[in-house]
């Protein structure tokens, strides 16, 4: 039994629950969406018109990339910046002001989606409550001004909470001459560098182009100009989802093992490869679109391939530090070592499960980023194959695991239920290998994604099964993935309501084997990391945007905004084609 | 959750992940395999996959 966390910094600790409760609310309403989608795509059971499953796919994404995700990583930043460096940031205002304006610019956008659901949704600053655009919020979808507003509202939280950080580092640098950063508040540093240059993208969009339109100041915009603005950030983003799952990865799993960290100067490398790379490759998620020359495509394919060797050396050191960690447990042999790691510790065995769900997804992520191959999987169900793989297990079941490791130390409660909790997390694993497996392969047949329709009047020739047996498939990862939910969300609750007990988990982690003495010290020059990531930037993005400008103008021309209160669209594309959409 | 676990300490010039090296062969062979799969069995010889027009008139 060692120190608390909320024994030593209970004012930080009341900030990192508070900054998980959001996260766990909007787990909750996301994966409710989530089991609904699951059943209407697949036709099993319906009962929200499908004009509705639009609503239901935008909060779907944005409660769970945008408000579990988000919230809890400034969750675990906030602890692990105070925790590595040993110092409390300085201004509790600062850091209850970020907090402040990410929950306010939440309530706002999940106003501005919900609004959806009324059957006459009522007029907000001049336009209905409603924002069907999808997590992908581009044009020409266009949504009430509300939910661009609260977006920035979010996004300016975000940057707070940065600097807060960045702040509280430097005072801890100021009090601590030549010393080297700590490896989880290098993580957290830059990390947020990355979110810093990413998001200046969608952040350009919304302010410059996106709220300006919906308020009808200007006449209309690019579309292409904002949906490439909105992949400047979109490729990025999904790294800043996966990267709080490495932090665990990294800092808490070979601890969980027995081991200790393979080696700190590797992990170092790879989130500076982040920083380098995770934006100059935003264009390959635009290979479909004609408006964007190939040598342009070719230059993202380019850094996307490199983009993997992060990735490849993570697999390798976290691994590895299991591995040393197994073997310190006495474990032996060239496979036997396995059988040694701690599969009954919840938090183990969900992070361990995570990342291998992660190594076979990240190579269905090779699969998107050849130019070739992308064209057959681009608008089907394979893609979201892949960020349920990818965010939504490598990373939501880390975050998962990583609570039950977490949580009794910032509540100084015992986790209630390891049972059940390693249950959910083994559940949450098939629940997903069956779903993505289903949507893997639907993908690789041409079912389309991002519709309440996919059958419309088409037979799909599956090679081996059929159809029914992939939507079986999808229905039932969809109804384990949500019983997970529920379970985990329940083990949460039962431990915040156990407060007479004392927590069996141990905080402490120890240091690497190979320290960050072993290293140059330019690693941790974050500087000379962001200008490098900034010259990069300009190279991969200064012609395409310049010839995306120049192509449609800053403005567009002559393009509407398309009607997105659904209450007769679809039914009205169903008209035109002679098909019923109920 | 506790390091109780741990049997023996062993530092890092007598650590050999070979293991880990087995384990990245492997996924490595699990790859190849799926992708032998995927194309031999799920596409090879096989015509187009979605089948039937929309009804436009």
């Amino acid at each position: 039994m060692t120190r608390l966390f909320v024994d030593e910094y209970p004012g930080q600790a009341r900030l990192v629950r508070a900054a998980f409760l959001n996260s766990f609310v909007a787990l909750a309403i996301g994966a409710t969406f989530g089991l609904i989608q699951a059943f209407h795509r697949t036709d099993i059971y319906r009962f929200l018109p499908s004009p509705d499953y639009y609503t239901v796919l935008t909060g779907h994404g944005v409660f769970l990339v945008i408000s579990f995700v988000i919230f809890f990583l400034v969750g675990l930043f906030h602890w692990a910046i105070t925790d590595s460096l040993g110092q409390r940031p300085s201004r509790a205002w600062l850091s209850w002001g970020w907090y402040g304006l990410m929950s306010l610019g939440t309530l706002i956008i999940a106003a501005s989606i919900l609004g959806g659901f009324m059957e006459e949704p009522p007029e907000v600053l001049g336009a209905p409550l409603s924002a069907d655009v999808l997590f992908t919020f581009y044009a020409p979808l266009q949504a009430n001004p509300l939910f661009y507003l609260g977006l920035i509202v979010f996004f300016a939280g975000t940057w707070l909470a940065g600097a807060d950080w960045f702040r509280t580092w430097l005072t801890w640098k100021g009090e601590h001459p030549g010393k080297r950063i700590p490896l989880p508040a290098f993580m957290v540093l830059t990390t947020m560098i990355m979110w810093y240059l990413g998001s200046i993208g969608v952040i350009v969009s919304l302010v410059a182009f996106l709220v300006p339109w919906s308020f009808e100041v200007i006449p209309g915009v690019n579309p292409l100009l904002t949906r490439t603005l909105f992949w400047f950030f979109g490729h990025m983003v999904v790294y800043f989802w996966v990267l709080p799952a490495y932090l665990l990865w990294y800092n808490v799993l070979p601890t969980l093992s027995g081991g200790r960290l393979f080696s700190d100067p590797l992990a170092r490398v790879v989130f500076i490869l982040f920083v380098l790379l995770s934006t100059p490759v935003g264009i390959h998620h635009q290979y479909m679109d004609p408006g964007i020359a190939e040598g342009f495509k070719f230059v993202a394919m380019t850094n996307t391939m490199f983009l993997l060797l992060p990735s490849l050396l993570t697999a390798f050191t976290v691994v590895a530090s299991m591995e040393h960690g197994a073997r310190q447990r006495g474990g032996a042999g060239t496979f036997g070592w396995i059988r040694a790691l701690p599969w009954k510790d919840p938090a183990f065995t969900g992070m361990a499960l995570a990342g291998a769900v992660f190594a076979f997804g990240g190579f269905t992520g090779i699969v998107n980023a050849g130019m070739n191959i992308n064209y057959l999987v681009h608008n089907t169900l394979w893609i979201p194959g892949h960020i349920h793989t990818q965010v939504g297990t490598a990373t939501a079941l880390s975050l998962m695991a990583g609570s039950y490791w977490l949580v009794p130390q910032l509540t100084g409660n015992r986790l209630v239920g390891r049972r059940i909790a390693l249950f959910q997390v083994v559940t949450w694993f098939l629940g997903i290998v069956f779903m993505t497996n289903a949507m893997y392969r639907s993908g690789l047949f041409g079912v389309p994604r991002r519709t309440a329709e996919p059958q419309y009047s088409f037979e799909y020739d599956v090679g081996i099964g059929s159809m029914g047996e992939l939507n079986a498939q999808i229905a039932l990862g969809g109804t384990l993935l949500f019983v997970a939910t529920v379970l985990f969300l329940g083990v949460m609750l039962l431990t915040v309501l156990n407060r007479d007990s004392e927590p069996l988990v141990d905080g402490t982690i120890p240091p690497a084997l190979s320290g960050p003495e072993d290293s140059p010290r330019i690693l941790d020059n974050l500087k000379l990391w962001a200008a490098i990531a900034i010259v990069l930037l300009v190279l991969a993005y200064a012609l395409p945007l310049a010839s995306v400008i120049q192509g449609g103008g800053l403005h567009g021309q002559d393009i509407r905004p398309y009607p997105v209160v659904l209450v007769d669209a679809v039914q009205h594309a169903g008209t035109i084609l002679g098909v019923p959409i109920h | 959750m506790s390091r109780s676990g741990v049997a023996r300490t062993i530092d890092h010039d007598e650590f050999d992940p070979i293991g880990t090296l087995a384990l990245v062969v492997l996924y490595f062979v699990v790859l190849t395999v799926m992708w032998l799969f995927t194309y031999f069995v799920e596409f090879l010889g096989h015509g187009p996959t979605v089948v039937g027009l929309l009804p436009l008139g």
